[in-house]
């Protein structure tokens, strides 16, 4: 009998105290959710956060060395835990590791499919409509209508006594750039000849 | 010293058919790729771009043509898929012996050899074009036709 008097109060000390834990954790800031969930929440906004640091440490260290895809890339930034200064590291004294096949990242936020790093790193989607033919590229039109008639016309207006292609090298930028510049329009305009000669053989081969 | 030794060896590079779209920007180059005689892009000239790292030629290039180039091992937007241009060591599919691959004995006119050589003979076990894989594989003729047209296009003709 004595026991149980002592044994009620200390119960009752404990009922009330674990009221009052309940109520801490769970009713304690009224009006915000409750704080489980408030939890949850801030885990999904680290692990967000993580993932965008760790997107942005990938576009910086693709800066860097655009030869390592982005997978190698987050695969070693997972394990020095985002520290780009020790993952470039790995990468310039060639230590990187290739990623397990296991590993397998969410797809960059850009919404690009994983494709090579390289892809990503030129960062051009599709710039197909905008391609002009190489005489409208390289501004041949007005070389193209001096050149035709006489094919040998553009081949000897190189200025140098030998001829634009023996002279290969030269120690000045500026004519090296030039010298670079002509050999490539020489070889643009040379292949559009040869193809006009075809086109207009096969014209003749159709009628004939 | 990387970016020196960088400059130094493509500098020496330069004297090739391929050059830099200004010198001021060594990593930037720009070639001029003739199409194999005996294939269907016989005729054709195709511009590419080649971006070197900063630490060529210890890593690869990229290379991109700069105009349509329907073929099995170029990406629809131009990006070159062959060998050489893989860094050594980073085959997941074996694939690709460690030799095929990139290293800095390897150079620029290597490059454009093999993507010559690339134009000629598809490789047929990696697309990355899909589309010209299989118009390639099962109907050639087609595909063929396909590759005179762009050449033609890309002459202005």
């Amino acid at each position: 009998m004595a026991n149980e008097q002592v044994n009620l109060p200390s119960l009752l000390v404990i009922l009330v105290l674990t009221g009052l834990v309940v109520r801490y954790f769970f009713f304690s800031s009224s009006g915000s959710p409750p704080a489980a969930q408030q939890a949850g929440r801030a885990g999904r906004r680290d692990a967000a956060s993580v993932m965008a640091a760790r997107e942005a440490a990938v576009v910086r260290l693709q800066q860097l060395f655009p030869q390592v895809d982005r997978r190698t890339l987050l695969w070693d930034l997972q394990r020095t835990g985002g520290n780009i200064a020790a993952t470039a590291d790995r990468i310039a004294t060639r230590r990187i590791e290739t990623p397990p096949i296991t590993f397998q990242p969410p797809p960059p936020p850009g919404g690009q499919a994983t494709g090579g790093s390289t892809e990503q790193t030129h960062g051009k989607p599709e710039d197909k409509p905008a391609q002009p033919d190489l005489i409208t590229r390289y501004r041949l039109q007005g070389k193209l209508a001096e050149g035709a008639g006489s094919g040998s016309e553009t081949e000897s207006r190189g200025s140098s006594p030998g001829g634009g292609k023996t002279k290969a090298w030269s120690s000045n930028r500026d004519e090296r750039q030039s010298l670079l510049q002509r050999r490539r329009d020489e070889m643009i305009l040379e292949a559009r000849r040869k193809m006009e000669a075809k086109i207009a053989a096969e014209k003749a081969a159709a009628e004939s | 010293m990387a970016q020196s030794t960088a400059h130094r060896r493509l500098l020496q590079e330069y004297r090739i058919t391929a050059g830099p779209v200004t010198e001021d920007d060594l990593l930037h180059w720009e070639a001029l790729i003739q199409g194999p005689e005996g294939t269907p892009f016989e005729g054709g000239v195709f511009p590419a771009e080649l971006k070197f790292p900063r630490d060529y030629p210890l890593a690869p290039p990229t290379m991109k043509f700069l105009g349509e180039v329907f073929h099995p091992n170029v990406y629809p937007n131009g990006l070159v898929c062959i060998s050489i241009l893989h860094p050594p060591g980073d085959d997941p599919n074996h694939y690709e012996h460690a030799s095929e691959r990139w290293s800095p004995i390897q150079s620029v006119e290597k490059i454009l050899i093999s993507v010559m050589s690339m134009l000629a003979e598809p490789n047929d076990e990696s697309p990355a074009n899909v589309e010209a894989a299989k118009m390639w594989r099962e109907r050639r003729g087609e595909y063929e036709k396909r590759v005179r047209d762009g050449v033609r296009r890309m002459l202005g003709l």
